[in-house]
C-alpha cells in the first residue's frame, strides 16, 4: 500500500461530488487502488439519496479463501463502524466481497462532520484489512498452539511483500522479509533498521513494541520456502505483546504494521531525494569555483572598474608629496616676492621650482 | 581542515603547480590533429612519468601529465558500505553533469600504474572513482592558480559532502524511526 491514510483519497472525492450537487445524476465509477483493491461506486438518479459501494480486496493470507464473501465477524465489524449511516447489502455484487448501501439522507447536517462521515466510508478498505488481521492473530493456528506447535502463517498485504505471523502463547512476532530492487535502497535500509533497533532500545520508545533487525532469517520461519527466506535487505521482526492491542490500540497497531512496507518505501524515497537535493546545491557551488577560474570574468570585472585601476597606476605617493611641498614653496615664495624683479631669483624659480616629469621618478633598472 | 588531508592536498597541489605547464602541440602522426597527448599516448616523448600521490590505500591521486594536456584520477575513501554507496551517487551525479565541469572526464580512469611504468587495468572497485583532464586551452582560457585551486576544492568538497551526507542519513533514519515507533504509543 502506498498511502498512510485509512481513506481512500479517489473514493473521498467521488463521495463528496456525490453529496454536494443537488441535482442527482447516474454514477457507475469502477476504481482500482494499488493494483488489487477495487471498487465500484453504483448510484441511479431513481434512487438519488443511495449510494451502492462495493470493495474487493485480496485476501491477507492465502490460506483463508474469500470466495464466498467475508466472514460474518468482518461483516459485524463494518456494521459497527457505520452502524448509522451504512447498510451491509447481502449478497454482495458479484465479484466483491462487500456491498455497502450508504443513505446520504443519515448524514450529519453539519458540514464538517458531514464530511468526517465520507472520509469513515472512505476508509472502508482498512477496516476490512484491519478486521481480517484481527480476525487471523487470534483464530487462525490456534490448534497449533494447543498441540505446542508455533507455525509461522503467511500473510500479503501487497502482491509482492509478503510477511510472516508467528503466534506464540505470551506474544506475536510478526516477521518482515525485506526484498529491495537497487544495491543503494538495500544500504539505505539497513541503516534505517539499526537506528530502528536503537531507537527501540531507548527509554522514549520503551512503550513501543521491541524491533530486531537481523540478515538471515529468524529461527521461527525456518522450513519455510526458499523463495520467502531469500532477501537482500534481512528480516525485521516485531514484538506484540497484550499491552500493544489493548482496546482501541488494537486497530492502530495493526494499520502501522499492515503499512510497514509502504513506510519503509516512502522513507527510500524521501531519503534519495533528500541526497539528491544535497548534491545539486554542491555541484552548483562547484560549479562557481570553476567559474571563477575564467579569464574572461576577470577582464570583465576589471572593465567595470577601469578608470579607478588607470588611475591608480599613475598616482605615486612619493611624486604628489613633492609636489605639494614644491607649490608650498611657490605660493611663499610669491608672497615674500618683492616688487624688484631680480633676475638670480627667477633663474632660481626656473630652475628649482619647475614641476619635474613623471618619468624621472620611475626607477628603472636597466636588464642586461 | 584537519591536518593529515592538508599535507595530502598541500602535495597535490604542488604537484599540479609543477605539472600545469602546458602548450599547444599539434599530433605528429595526423596532419591537422591536436588532441590530448594524455589520451591517445601516441609518442612516449610527450609523456612525462605519472606521479601518485597515496594519502593510504583507499585514498590516491594520479597525475598523469603529457606536452599538451593533463590527467588528474582521484580515489575517494569509501570505508564503509553506506559511504560507498553515497560516493558512487555523487560521482556520477557529477559524471552526468559534466558539461558543466568542463575540465571533468565523463569517465573515471580504470587502471593502475605499477612500478615499471605500464598500466595494468583493474577490476572496478580498483580503479579511480573520478577524473579530470586538463589541456592546453583550458590553461588558455583560465587562470592557472584558480584551476589548481578548484581541484584541491573539488577534493576537499568530496570529502566534507560524503561525511555530511553520512551524518545526514543516519539522523534523518533516526528521525524517522523514533516517528515510527511513537506512533504505537
Amino acid at each position: 500500500m502506498a498511502c498512510f491514510n485509512r481513506a481512500s483519497p479517489a473514493l473521498m472525492e467521488v463521495l463528496l461530488n456525490f453529496h454536494n450537487d443537488e441535482i442527482p445524476w447516474d454514477i457507475d465509477h469502477h476504481l482500482v487502488e494499488f493494483g488489487s483493491v477495487k471498487y465500484h461506486i453504483q448510484a441511479t438518479t431513481l434512487d438519488p439519496r443511495n449510494l451502492y459501494l462495493s470493495v474487493s480486496i485480496p485476501p491477507l493470507s492465502p490460506e483463508v479463501m474469500l470466495s464466498n464473501g467475508l466472514p460474518n465477524c468482518i461483516l459485524q465489524d463494518i456494521k459497527r463502524v457505520y452502524s448509522d449511516i451504512v447498510e451491509v447489502v447481502r449478497p454482495s455484487k458479484e465479484g466483491f466481497m462487500v456491498t455497502i448501501k450508504l443513505d446520504f439522507n443519515k448524514l450529519p447536517r453539519h458540514k464538517d462532520e458531514c464530511i468526517k462521515a465520507l472520509k469513515d466510508v472512505s476508509s472502508l478498505q482498512s477496516v476490512i484489512l484491519c478486521s481480517q488481521f484481527k480476525d487471523m492473530l487470534w483464530n487462525i493456528g490456534s490448534q497449533d498452539i494447543s498441540r505446542g506447535l508455533h507455525q509461522p502463517i503467511k500473510q500479503v498485504c501487497h502482491f509482492r511483500e509478503p510477511f510472516f505471523l508467528i503466534r506464540m502463547p505470551e506474544k506475536i512476532t510478526i516477521v518482515f522479509p525485506i526484498r529491495l530492487k537497487e544495491e543503494s535502497d538495500v544500504v539505505l535500509a539497513t541503516a534505517f533498521f539499526q537506528e530502528l533497533v536503537d531507537v527501540g532500545y531507548s527509554a522514549s520508545c520503551a512503550k513501543a513494541p521491541p524491533c530486531t533487525w537481523s540478515p538471515i532469517p529468524p529461527p521461527e520461519l525456518r522450513g519455510e520456502y526458499l523463495q520467502y527466506l531469500n532477501t537482500n535487505g534481512g528480516f525485521v521482526s516485531f514484538d506484540i505483546f497484550s499491552c500493544h492491542v489493548k482496546g482501541v490500540r488494537m486497530e492502530k497497531t495493526l494499520w502501522i504494521l499492515l503499512n510497514f512496507y509502504s513506510y519503509l518505501n516512502y522513507y527510500l524515497k524521501s531519503t534519495k531525494a533528500c541526497i539528491q537535493r544535497k548534491m545539486r546545491n554542491r555541484q552548483e557551488g562547484l560549479v562557481k569555483v570553476l567559474q571563477k577560474a575564467r579569464i574572461e570574468e576577470d577582464e570583465d570585472n576589471k572593465q567595470i572598474q577601469g578608470p579607478k585601476s588607470g588611475r591608480k597606476l599613475i598616482s605615486f605617493p612619493k611624486y604628489k608629496s613633492f609636489r605639494r611641498k614644491c607649490s608650498a614653496f611657490a605660493r611663499h615664495v610669491k608672497r615674500i616676492r618683492s616688487p624688484i624683479k631680480i633676475k638670480a631669483l627667477n633663474r632660481f624659480r626656473r630652475k628649482w621650482l619647475k614641476f619635474p616629469k613623471c618619468s624621472s621618478f620611475k626607477k628603472y633598472t636597466k636588464l642586461e | 581542515m584537519a591536518n593529515p588531508l592538508r599535507s595530502y592536498l598541500t602535495c597535490i597541489r604542488n604537484t599540479l603547480e609543477a605539472a600545469m605547464c602546458l602548450q599547444n602541440f599539434p599530433c605528429q602522426e595526423v596532419e591537422r590533429h591536436n588532441k590530448p597527448e594524455v589520451e591517445l599516448k601516441t609518442c612516449p616523448e610527450l609523456l612525462l612519468n605519472p606521479v601518485l600521490i597515496c594519502r593510504n590505500e583507499a585514498e590516491k591521486c594520479l597525475i598523469e601529465t603529457s606536452i599538451n594536456s593533463l590527467r588528474i584520477s582521484i580515489k575517494v575513501k569509501q570505508s564503509d558500505e553506506l559511504e560507498n554507496i553515497l560516493t558512487k551517487k555523487f560521482l556520477r551525479f557529477l559524471s552526468m553533469r559534466a558539461e558543466a565541469f568542463q575540465v571533468l572526464r565523463r569517465k573515471p580512469v580504470q587502471f593502475l600504474p605499477t612500478l615499471h611504468g605500464s598500466k595494468r587495468h583493474c577490476l572496478a572497485h580498483e580503479g579511480y572513482d573520478i577524473s579530470f583532464l586538463i589541456t592546453n586551452y583550458h590553461c588558455e582560457d583560465m587562470h592557472k592558480h584558480k584551476l589548481i585551486d578548484f581541484i584541491v576544492q573539488f577534493m576537499e568538497d568530496i570529502d566534507k559532502e560524503i561525511t555530511e551526507l553520512k551524518i545526514s542519513v543516519n539522523t534523518r533514519g533516526r528521525l524517522v524511526a523514533t516517528e515510527f515507533l511513537k506512533q504505537f504509543i
